[in-house]
């Protein structure tokens, strides 16, 4: 690994904080994080996140960690809505490369804690971060529930990549894994990675914010490769860039749908 | 008389206190009016914008200069036109200051179409970063509205 992922420092990698989301599935959260915020209604979308380094050669990727954080708040601090599918979007100046890289399938990582996952799938982890989420039960008053969130890499399905976002809580004690499809598309966003939170989660966890580092460096056979690579892609007369770094799309209960996106800059080496 | 007077004056007063009250706008109607007169003018930025990423990326900056200047023309009229719509008035030092950064956003559009017909690169960068930063100020102060097309984004501008 080119760095360890997550425990503090700078941040790492980019995708997983959409699995994060999808995993909690539903929650509701006194503070979002910084970064870019829009309003709809009560409603409240938070998305902040960073690409290191900032350094980056302007046509050849170099491998770099990305780190999202988001969420949703209700401005009056009513129940939030449930969130039925996140979807998160990165530009085509990314590279997204799992090859060579092992993979861990959902069976290996079903009932297990953050510490046997990990054991486990050691060598497919892409990511890690925390979500938390609002539990509302009926009879009951509502409590929160934050859960460690480790990404790894998934097997092929339909063609495309998966990405296992696993999802473990000490209390109450759960265990979530959810498969975020790999997607390329046309567009200014054309790498996605989606998944729709099962209604196995039922109807009580109510996403509230999530943070998620993403990135890995790897051997495959003799070569270096990274999980998430970058260029800087600016002409030779500048010397910084900007860039849209993601759009996070969250589809509520009932359809509607909600999105932000934010900007961020790179420097050339 | 003087009595007959104060009393006709303090209810002249209340009358037009009242007048003013029914005809100040809610947040709502502030916002619908506001996106209204937004709507088209982010729409026509987006056209003005078309190609101007790729003219600097392949360092034509005299080319994409004519499309900043339109885009800062746009955006100047826009604020003009809104100005001058009456404005919540609970919500008015809000509205000020974020007025106050709209006031920016286009002297920072000017300022870049300058560098770019200069063919000045970094300068126009570092305006681009504030103009950036400054936009995204803005969208903070007016968070609660919930604009759309009123608001600040980076990708309407190419």
């Amino acid at each position: 690994m080119r760095r360890q992922i997550g425990r503090g420092g700078r941040p790492p990698p980019l995708l997983l904080p959409v699995f994060a989301c999808a995993v909690a599935a539903a929650a509701l959260v006194p503070a979002l994080a910084g970064g870019e915020r829009i309003q709809r209604g009560n409603l409240i979308v938070a998305l902040g996140g960073e690409i290191s380094p900032l350094q980056l050669p302007r046509r050849q990727p170099d491998p770099v960690h990305l780190r999202l954080d988001g969420g949703l708040i209700s401005a009056d601090g009513s129940l939030l809505p449930r969130v039925e599918r996140v979807e998160i979007g990165f530009p085509t100046q990314g590279v997204v490369s799992t090859y060579g890289l092992p993979s861990c399938t959902v069976q290996q990582l079903r009932n297990t804690t953050s510490a046997r996952a990990t054991s486990v799938c050691r060598p497919a982890l892409i990511g890690d971060g925390k979500i938390v989420a609002d539990v509302v039960l009926p009879d009951q008053g509502p409590f929160q529930v934050h859960a460690h969130l480790l990404v790894f890499n998934g097997p092929l399905k339909d063609g495309h990549r998966l990405l296992l976002l696993h999802g473990y809580a000490r209390r109450p004690p759960t265990t979530v894994v959810l498969p975020f499809k790999l997607e390329r598309r046309n567009g200014r966003f054309g790498i996605t990675i989606g998944a729709n939170l099962p209604a196995a989660l039922g109807p009580w966890p109510h996403l509230a914010r999530f943070e998620m580092n993403l990135g890995r460096s790897y051997l495959f056979r003799g070569r270096r490769r990274s999980f998430l690579s970058a260029t800087c892609p600016i002409p030779p007369r500048f010397t910084a860039g900007f860039f849209s770094l993601a759009k996070v799309t969250y589809t509520l209960a009932g359809g509607r749908r909600v999105s932000t996106a934010i900007t961020r800059g790179c420097r050339a080496q | 008389m003087k009595t007959t007077l104060l009393m006709a004056t303090i209810a002249v007063g209340l009358i037009c206190a009242a007048t003013a009250a029914a005809e100040a706008p809610t947040r709502g109607e502030y916002v619908d009016q506001l996106e209204t007169l937004c709507k088209p003018d982010a729409l026509a930025t987006q056209r003005a914008m078309k190609g101007a990423r790729s003219d600097v990326q392949a360092e034509r900056l005299r080319a994409a200069a004519p499309k900043f200047a339109k885009a800062a023309a746009i955006f100047g009229s826009t604020v003009k036109e809104i100005s001058t719509v009456p404005r919540p008035p609970a919500d008015g030092e809000r509205l000020k200051k974020w007025f106050g950064y709209l006031g920016q956003q286009e002297g920072y559009l000017v300022k870049i179409t300058a560098k770019l017909r200069a063919d000045e690169a970094i300068q126009a960068q570092r305006l681009t970063a504030r103009f950036i930063h400054n936009g995204n100020l803005a969208n903070n102060v007016v968070l609660a509205f919930g604009f759309e097309y009123c608001s600040f984004k980076f990708s309407r501008y190419g």
